[in-house]
């Protein structure tokens, strides 16, 4: 079915406030081209009203239809053909709203009118208050506004719908439908009672697992508990044999038989222990009076034999000293003489250095005397050239300085310059012969050339002559006076006569100033250091000195000593002390070694008769004791007393053997403690088992065995439970999951066939890609060789063109099923380069031949040379 | 002389998988149970009831239990004899010293093996348990036990007969020629929940009420009527409130269970009866979703309790089936997937099964809507 549209006029409709008519309009691709702001937007919105919009509506879309201001009523008329069938609608909006529909079934006005349009164009009421192109059908998808193919927004259900019921004609399936969406909904309900978008247990699922281990806790915990109380059984049997076995222990006779029994064994081990110890004390009495008296007499001894060694060793000490005596006082004399040989040496010494010394003094005091005599000889010189020295410094210091000379000769040049100038303009007057009685200005003259330079009188007897020189002579007169008066005023400063006198001074000056040199370099000369006087060089030192020098010089000494002589006698002096001090420490070296000699003899001299006076009294002491008198007899008596008591005690400690009573207490010890500990142990046991009857009747009252089998039972239900959910969970998990596949199967069934229709297009604008559609039919992702790019991704210009390609290949399906289609694109491809541009018309002009393409664009460049009707706005 | 015999009443049995309302009444049935043993006493001038062990379910129940127990049996004339079994195993400081402190004069424990008498010349030989597993007969010491006088010897005892079912050893195992050898008149035995008669003076009473599914006539107690030198008139009577019925079904089409269903209905007292149903066989999806509708929206409603088992009722998608989903598309390439893996060999198979089951469901669900 081709939809042709015609003629369009358009009345108070925004900015077309005066009527506004496209005529002409043809099959195939009709251009506009109009500069922005002439309203070709507003043009597709007048159709889009004319065809969509109904009639009687009042809302913010169609009252935005009136010309800003104006209260008027929009009004749109559009003639076109169906199948060469014409049509023709006028509709108008806000005042007195109308609309009429001429077609070959007649004409229609208001409802029926609008009913017309939608059945004509699949279109269904619009009850949005902005307009929605969804519910505007093929038209609304295909009539694209400015920018509104940039985004690749999916057609709207109506035409999804539109489309797929054609291919599923074509591809033999369904999708959807409302079984299909009765099905999925419900299975979608049951799968969130179990499962979370992303396959999460959830719900019920999470609630059963969650109560059978709630369960499984809550059965170990009644496990725990019941085993507890078992166990308690358990101890409490435990508890009662042990008491019995225990009051069994505390009642055996033979244990108390046998307590008795080593009790009395007991007493005569314990009367056997105190004859032993008896027995044991006379032995120790008897064996220590053996042990004095023996004492006693060894000591005795011992003392004896001290006594006589002591003795010997004080004779032998004593014949030894004796030797040594005689060496040792021969030595003592020797030593005596060498040290009064080395005193009288050192006193030599002495003289002989002091004399030298009061000789050197002479000497030194000698040459100082000589040093400064001729100090003060320099000195007298020095004065005098410094005298000398000051007087040429003054001298040098007249000197005038050359810029003051030079000053002093431009004076002079002035002079002579202003002389000359006198010279030149004064009037020349010889006389000659008898000038006696000729007087120039009262003067009496002379004979010669005269100059006159000023007003001048000569008499010459009584006759006046008056001479005047010109005028400029008078001046230069004057300029003479005035540089003579500054040269001599410079002079005069400078105390001179005149310019000769000042160069003869300078030379003069200059002449000191070499003099002051030389002065200079003798007075150096003339004070040179001494070391003798501890004089450094230079006049100020010299001065100095002799400044500090008394009054009076010393005398001089008399006679000039013999210091050799004196030093030789000093040497002498010194190797003398040396030979008696050898000599004298040899002898003390002697004395020293006879007396080591000796000591140690002296020493033990000195120990013998002390130990010897020791021994002595150490016998008389022992002598003195009571038993000495008569000791060998006690000792025997003594001896006899303590073999009878040894014997006495070994047949005690046999006695004692026999009856052990360490053993037999051990043995009663034994006894008691089994008992005690049987008493205690059942002590234990009673308590014990008092706390377990204790605890067995608190806790065996709530029915923990009871509580123990319900806890397990609930495990198994739960768990039975959670298999079941689990099951129905895993079902619905199956069922949706499928359910699922199969619609992504389906749909790529469906949009397969798109694709295909699009691909010649699109290896056109892009070779060797591809396209996919989402299940809504919206663009997905473009396929480049091996790589896959989400179609919202790629750029403005891409997204347009593909969105334009994408309507083409839906209106040629569309088309095919006989469906009305047109396609209007507003200012389409503002984003495109060059080549695309051209290719997109091109794609656009073959569209051209299938369908009308109505193309609104203000770009007169790109689009005046394609061939097209072009048509214009009246 | 009459004597009621009855065992195993296992009080405080907890019925942990099934929901809080019917283990309630489970347990409220156990204890109601007490009362219809002493009113059948009553009502056949029986003065003593023997319990043959298992009164209650474990050695440790709650206070409750007790003196519900305790508190029922004295509400009635006759007098108790209760014997500890290996649920209830006899020990100090234990469960029956927790009895013995609330019962009064007409309940008697027989926690030794004492013999006691009842009547004149008429003794009781109890074999009390003194432990959960005894490896020793417990009759054992009948045949020994001196009963002066006695006019009639009744053995009471817990246990099962020896070669009672094939199994090897097993614990207290009593011989079942026990009341010959020990000239006993009637030997009352707990342990076996269903009623049996091992020998004419060998029997079994079984459970009063009825714990679990198991095809083994329980729900009665015997009244036992004993004369000197005759063999007992032992008659069973019927104690029990709930039904546990195990059926088990092999189906083949919705209207076959539907007959069955029917049949199953008349025959049983729907409210008080529990049952475990086994569906086998092989029916078509749509048959299968039927009979688990039928039974999930009626036949489960109407009984006390249903315990399904339909694991191996196979239900396989007719051609009709996948078709019918066929028309909508993309429903019908689900369908075709799930069968398709519902027909392979992997653990997948059941699930994909129940999936395409819930697929047709839902389907049909709102077909019907």
């Amino acid at each position: 079915m081709t939809l042709r549209i015609s003629h369009i006029t358009v009345e108070n409709f925004r900015k077309f406030r005066a009527p506004v008519t496209i005529d002409g309009l043809t099959d195939g691709l009709n251009i506009l081209i109009e500069p922005n702001e002439t309203g070709k937007s507003t043009l597709l919105e007048a159709l889009r009203a004319a065809f969509f919009v109904r009639y009687g509506t009042k809302n913010q879309l169609t009252r935005s239809y009136a010309p800003h201001g104006d209260s008027v009523g929009p009004e749109i008329q559009v003639d076109f053909t169906i199948d060469n069938a014409p049509w023709s609608l006028t509709k108008r909006f806000l005042k007195s709203p109308s609309v009429e529909v001429t077609s070959p079934e007649g004409r229609a006005q208001g409802e029926e009118a609008e009913s017309r349009l939608h059945t004509l164009l699949g279109s269904v009421k619009d009850t949005s208050t902005k307009g929605d192109i969804a519910s505007w059908g093929i038209l609304g998808l295909l009539w694209i506004g400015q920018t509104e193919a940039l985004s690749l927004t999916a057609p709207g259900s109506l035409v999804r719908d539109t489309v797929r019921s054609i291919l599923e004609a074509e591809v033999g399936a369904v999708l959807g439908g409302p079984a299909w969406n009765r099905v999925h909904d419900r299975v979608g309900t049951q799968y969130d009672q179990f499962w979370t978008a992303t396959g999460k247990e959830k719900g019920k699922l999470t609630e059963a697992r969650k109560t059978a281990e709630d369960a499984q806790t809550e059965a170990e915990t009644a496990k725990a508990r019941l085993q507890a109380l078992e166990e308690n059984f358990t101890a409490l049997e435990q508890a009662r044999a042990g008491l019995k076995r225990a009051s069994r222990d505390i009642a055996d006779e033979t244990d108390i038989q046998t307590r008795k029994d080593l009790e009395k064994e007991l007493e005569i081990a314990r009367a056997a222990g105190q004859i032993l110890a008896t027995r044991r004390a006379e032995k120790e009495a008897a064996t220590s009076t053996v042990k004095a008296l023996t004492d006693l007499q060894t000591r005795h001894q011992t003392a004896l034999k001290t006594h006589a060694a002591t003795e010997a060793a004080l004779t032998k000490a004593r014949d030894k000293r004796r030797t040594l005596a005689t060496d040792l006082v021969a030595v003592r004399e020797k030593t005596s003489q060498t040290k009064e040989t080395l005193e009288q040496a050192r006193l030599a010494q002495r003289q002989t250095r002091a004399a030298l010394a009061e000789g050197q003094k002479q000497h030194d005091a000698l040459r100082r005397h000589k040093a400064i005599a001729a100090a003060r000889t320099r000195y007298a010189e020095l004065s005098r050239l410094e005298q000398e020295l000051q007087q040429a410094t003054a001298l040098s210091a007249t000197l005038i300085p050359p810029e003051i000379l030079s000053e002093l000769e431009k004076h002079e040049k002035r002079v002579a310059e202003a002389q000359a100038r006198v010279t030149v303009g004064a009037t020349r007057l010889t006389l000659s012969g008898d000038t006696a009685a000729v007087t120039f200005d009262s003067q009496p003259a002379t004979a010669g050339e005269h100059s006159i330079t000023r007003d001048t009188t000569i008499r010459v007897g009584n006759t006046e002559l008056r001479l005047r020189p010109p005028a400029s002579t008078a001046s230069a007169e004057q300029d003479l006076s005035e540089a003579r008066r500054k040269r001599d005023q410079a002079l005069e400063d400078l105390g001179l006569r005149n310019l000769t006198d000042a160069r003869l001074r300078n030379d003069k000056a200059r002449d000191a100033t070499a003099e002051c040199r030389t002065l200079q370099a003798r007075i150096d000369a003339a004070t040179p250091a001494d070391d003798t006087i501890a004089l450094k060089p230079g006049p100020q030192a010299l001065k100095l000195f002799i400044a500090g020098l008394p009054a009076e010089d010393p005398q001089p000494p008399a006679e000039t000593p013999d210091l050799p002589a004196l030093t030789s006698a000093v040497e002498h002096a010194d190797t003398t002390l040396s030979k008696a001090d050898g000599t004298h420490q040899s002898a003390i070296e002697a004395l020293r070694r006879l007396e080591t000699e000796d000591a140690p003899f002296a020493a033990a001299e000195a120990g013998a008769q002390s130990d010897l006076s020791n021994a002595t009294a150490r016998i008389s002491e022992l002598e003195k004791h009571p038993d000495f008198a008569s000791l060998n007899e006690t000792l025997a008596q003594a001896g006899k007393r303590a073999a009878e008591s040894a014997a006495a005690l070994e047949e005690a400690t046999r006695n004692a053997t026999v009856h052990d009573q360490t053993t037999i207490k051990r043995k009663i010890d034994t006894i008691d403690a089994r008992v005690r500990t049987a008493r205690e142990t059942c002590r234990k046991l009673e308590t014990e088992i008092a706390k377990l009857e204790g605890t067995i009747e608190s806790e065996g009252g709530k029915g923990l065995a009871g509580r123990e089998a319900a806890a397990r039972e609930a495990v198994e239900a739960a768990r039975a439970a959670l298999h079941r959910v689990t099951e129905d969970a895993e079902t619905i998990k199956l069922l949706r999951n499928t359910l699922e596949d199969a619609r992504r199967e389906t749909s790529a069934r469906f949009t397969g066939p798109v694709a295909e229709r699009m691909k010649q297009t699109i290896s056109r604008l892009m070779p060797g890609s591809d396209l996919s559609f989402s299940e809504d039919l919206a663009l997905d992702t473009l396929i480049r060789g091996d790589t896959s790019e989400d179609c919202t991704t790629l750029s403005r210009g891409t997204q347009e063109q593909l969105a334009i390609l994408t309507r083409i290949a839906f209106a040629d399906m569309l088309r095919e099923q006989g469906l009305p289609v047109s396609l209007i694109l507003d200012d389409p491809l503002a984003y495109s380069d060059d080549g695309r541009l051209e290719l997109l018309i091109d794609i656009i002009a073959d569209a051209a031949k299938r369908m009308q393409v109505i193309l609104l664009t203000c770009r007169e460049r790109a689009f005046r040379h394609v061939t097209a009707n072009h048509v214009s706005l009246t | 002389m009459k004597v009621l015999h009855t065992a195993d009443w296992q009080l405080g049995k907890p019925y942990g998988r099934f929901t809080p309302e019917l283990r309630a009444a489970l347990t409220e049935a156990r204890f109601d149970v007490i009362d219809t043993l002493g009113k059948a006493a009553t009502e056949h001038s029986a003065r003593h009831i023997l319990v043959a062990g298992d009164i209650f379910d474990t050695e440790g129940p709650e206070d409750r239990t007790i003196v519900q127990a305790v508190s029922r049996m004295e509400r009635h004339p006759c007098h108790w004899w209760l014997l500890p079994g290996n649920h209830d195993f006899a020990r100090n400081g234990g469960l029956w010293d927790r009895v013995r402190a609330k019962a009064g004069d007409r309940i008697t424990i027989l926690t030794t093996p004492e013999p006691r008498e009842l009547e004149d010349g008429a003794w009781l030989l109890p074999a009390p348990l003194t432990h959960r597993h005894n490896l020793d007969d417990p009759t054992e010491a009948f045949d020994t036990t001196q009963t002066p006088g006695a006019r009639l010897r009744i053995g009471l005892a817990h246990g099962s007969i020896r070669d009672f079912g094939s199994r090897g050893e097993t614990n207290n195992q009593i011989p079942p020629d026990r009341a010959r050898r020990a000239s006993l008149d009637y030997l009352a035995l707990g342990d076996w929940h269903g009623v049996l008669k091992i020998d004419a003076r060998t029997w079994y009473a079984g459970t009063p009420e009825t714990d679990r599914f198991q095809n083994n006539n329980s729900g009665h107690a015997l009244l036992v009527e004993l004369s000197p030198g005759a063999d007992p008139v032992v008659t069973p009577l019927r104690t029990g409130r709930f039904h546990w019925l195990i059926r088990e079904r092999t189906v083949s089409s919705a209207a076959d269970f539907d007959a069955d269903c029917a049949a199953l209905l008349s025959e049983t007292d729907a409210p008080n009866t529990l049952l475990q149903l086994t569906l086998a066989g092989i029916t078509d999806l749509t048959d299968r979703v039927a009979i688990l509708a039928k039974i999930e929206n009626d036949l489960a409603h109407r009984l006390r309790f249903l315990d399904l088992r339909d694991e191996n009722l196979v239900g396989r998608p007719t051609e009709n089936d996948l078709a019918a989903l066929d028309v909508e598309g993309t429903l019908g390439i689900a369908a075709q997937k799930l069968n398709a893996l519902s027909q392979s060999a992997g653990p997948e198979a059941r699930i994909a099964r129940r999936a395409l089951e819930r697929l047709l469901v839902e389907y049909n669900r709102e077909d019907q809507a």
